[in-house]
């Protein structure tokens, strides 16, 4: 028999498997991130909420992790059995965007509606003048210091510069704990000497669209961290640190200064409540120049979903302010609808007014295809400085790299 | 003629479960291959080869390439060697065997990904349990960062490779020994024969066929294993611990490039075929002879 009526024949088959999954009316389903324990309570409640509140349509939730997300709405979208909505990271959406399977929302958002977001986390996923996601989780990074160990040390106050840094974190090392805590492994790894190198003035793409990684800018950043590893101000074995392990030394207080999202204070007050940290700033460099890393997630429509009117409902419903004040909170995010962020749990909260002021210097994800591939190259060129790779080297083939995938 | 067709007839239902299990994936497999694939898998422009070509290429591939290789000899040749004196000793009789076995049979009942996420914490180099006996021990007097660096990392991840192997190898080799009849034993003691010799004239070539199937069926399954090496390092840092599955998953998954994935999995599945194809010859032709 020939591959050909084999594929005839599968097919067929296949088809009638597809036929015999009945497509309810009125069933919206909704793959969602797992960002902590909470997260798949909290949509059960919207679940019962929703329903009881629309007759006729029932939800379904799909609660997945975040490291397999993007393998499973792979696999979904090129079976077709993809959800009616997802979430999804926002640095992804144009990946999306340009294989049209996300649906532009403009038709259903009211002036109204658009009116309940701020514009800072709404923005990333505008694209083309369309918009195609909406925000639903959102977050910034910002230096957390142990308190007690920088009283040990006798430091005033959180270093305003990497100098500053480089400083306290030698007095904090003469006190037997780690001065600065420096992720080298797994996701947001690249992000992580992002920090450094905005401070030097450089981005991650220059104004002609290449690659930052070659400037003199990347290169001092490097030096920076890579000094700071070979004279011990770090945490040793850096590469074997994702950012959960240098969360759980400074939890443990054996770190001095790391720079994480808002979630880590949530963490510290179930864990550690008894620890005395502070948030600060990221440190800025000899210009004055500093950056933080903002990160939305969106929730998108497919464009082959048959049940879009009623996942607008349920878009609407879980945009207002009590859902996302409920959400935004038990998850540790910063707030995304201006009505939200009014409230006495935001406007009073230190931490997260350390973060809300960095807003003004966040740099989002560039929304350039081949952004991942990207990500992975600057990661994997890290390691190896962090490893005692010659950091001249390293960047200049890692953004030969680069500008490789930016060509295509 | 219809005691001819039984025999076909009988397979045909096998046949079709491992056509649509089998030989759809890998002819689907084969169309992504030699195709221009979007994220999403919708195939479009032929291109041939391309995407092998390109995967000649890049050198994290070839460096994977041949990873995956000393990974594979490693942990199917250190298992071997574990698993032969391991059945021996479960196969004598002696008080308390049925908990030896059990004690050995173990790590086979717990799931791979578990083994490698209780491995990730105990190889922690600040708070992980293996660092801190050996330091009780007095064998270190500073913490080891096991995951840091290859040098370290992977043959730790060879080690565990090899002790999630023994108990499936285990078991083959104990069915073997039970087949040996003990009068084999009795006669050759009885000539004067050294427990050496015995091992050496009677145990190791009966075993042989067993020996050639734990090669061929742990081969296979070493060199597509993923959970170890993934949870552990994800093949990092700087792709210095990388073996063909993994590099294949950041292909896929992280960076969208499906047509270079699947190009990689096609070159596994010729490797595997070819290796499997040689080593059934080799041995099928020694049996004869």
């Amino acid at each position: 028999m020939s591959l050909a009526k084999w594929t005839v024949g599968l097919l067929a088959g296949m088809s009638m498997l597809a036929l015999a999954a009945p497509a309810d009316a009125g069933e919206v389903r909704v793959t969602v991130a797992e960002y902590s324990a909470k997260t798949g309570p909290y949509f059960d409640e919207v679940k019962k909420e929703f329903e009881a509140a629309n007759p006729g349509i029932t939800v379904k939730f799909e609660v997945v992790p975040w490291d397999v997300l993007l393998q499973k709405l792979t696999t979904d979208i090129t079976a077709g059995t993809n959800a009616d909505l997802s979430i999804i990271g926002t640095r992804w959406l144009i990946d999306f965007v340009q294989q049209d399977v996300a649906e532009p929302l403009d038709s259903y958002i009211t002036p109204d509606f658009k009116g309940r977001f701020i514009d800072t986390f709404l923005s990333p996923s505008i694209m083309n003048g369309k918009t195609y996601g909406l925000p639903i989780a959102a977050s910034a990074r910002a230096m957390y210091y142990n308190k007690e160990l920088f009283e040990k040390a006798g430091i005033a106050k959180p270093p305003a510069t990497w100098t500053e840094l480089q400083e306290d974190a030698r007095k904090i090392k003469a006190q037997g704990a780690f001065g600065f805590g420096l992720q080298g492994k797994e996701i947001e790894t690249d992000v992580y000497y992002y920090y450094a190198m905005w401070s030097q003035g450089t981005e991650i793409l220059n104004k002609d669209g290449t690659s930052g990684l070659g400037t003199p800018g990347a290169l001092e950043a490097a030096k920076l961290y890579k000094s700071m590893i070979d004279e011990g101000l770090t945490q040793p074995g850096v590469t074997s640190n994702n950012r959960e392990d240098v969360q759980n030394l400074f939890k443990q207080g054996k770190v001095g200064m790391m720079i994480t999202a808002p979630f880590l204070s949530n963490q510290i007050k179930e864990e550690v409540p008894n620890l005395k940290y502070g948030v600060a700033a990221i440190p800025a460099g000899p210009t004055g120049a500093r950056g933080t890393y903002g990160v939305t997630d969106s929730i998108i429509m497919f464009k082959n979903s048959k049940n879009k009117d009623e996942a607008w409902k349920l878009l609407d419903f879980l945009f207002t302010k009590e859902q996302r004040a409920k959400f935004t909170q038990g998850e540790g995010f910063l707030p995304v609808n201006k009505e939200e962020a009014k409230m006495d749990y935001y406007v009073n909260n230190a931490d997260l007014a350390a973060f809300t002021a960095l807003l003004p210097d966040a740099r989002f994800a560039p929304v350039i295809p081949g952004w991942e591939e990207i990500a992975q190259i600057t990661s994997d060129a890290m390691q190896k400085i962090y490893l005692g790779g010659d950091p001249e080297a390293g960047l200049k083939d890692a953004a030969a790299k680069a500008n490789a995938v930016l060509k295509k | 003629m219809q005691n001819r067709l039984l025999p076909y007839l009988l397979t045909l239902p096998s046949l079709f479960l491992a056509a649509v299990v089998i030989f759809w994936p890998v002819w689907d497999l084969l169309q992504i291959s030699t195709h221009d694939v979007s994220r999403f898998g919708q195939l479009r422009d032929f291109t041939g080869l391309a995407n092998f070509w390109t995967l000649l290429d890049d050198p994290d591939f070839i460096a994977a390439l041949w990873r995956t290789v000393l990974w594979t000899v490693l942990v199917v040749g250190g298992a071997l060697l574990v698993s032969i004196p391991v059945a021996m000793i479960l196969n004598m009789d002696f008080y308390g065997r049925g908990l030896a076995r059990v004690i050995i049979m173990l790590p086979w009942a717990v799931s791979l990904t578990m083994t490698a996420v209780v491995w990730r914490w105990a190889l922690n180099g600040e708070s992980g349990m293996l660092n801190s006996a050996l330091m009780k021990l007095g064998l270190i007097s500073q913490n080891i960062q096991w995951l840091a660096s290859a040098a370290t990392a992977f043959p730790m991840q060879v080690l565990i490779g090899i002790l999630v192997t023994v108990p499936f190898t285990t078991t083959i080799f104990l069915g073997g020994l039970s087949s040996i009849p003990d009068d084999l034993y009795e006669a050759a003691a009885l000539e004067g024969a050294t427990p050496l010799q015995q091992f050496r004239e009677i145990t190791f070539p009966l075993l042989k066929p067993f020996i050639n199937i734990a090669i061929v069926l742990n081969t296979i399954y070493v060199f597509n294993s993923f959970p170890i090496i993934w949870v552990m390092t994800q093949g990092g840092p700087a792709n210095s611990t990388d073996i063909l599955v993994t590099h294949l998953y950041k292909l896929a998954f992280r960076i969208g490039k499906l047509g270079e994935a699947s190009a990689v999995s096609v070159v596994m599945f010729v490797i595997l075929l070819v290796f499997t194809m040689i080593y059934v010859r080799l041995a099928m032709r020694e049996q004869r002879a």
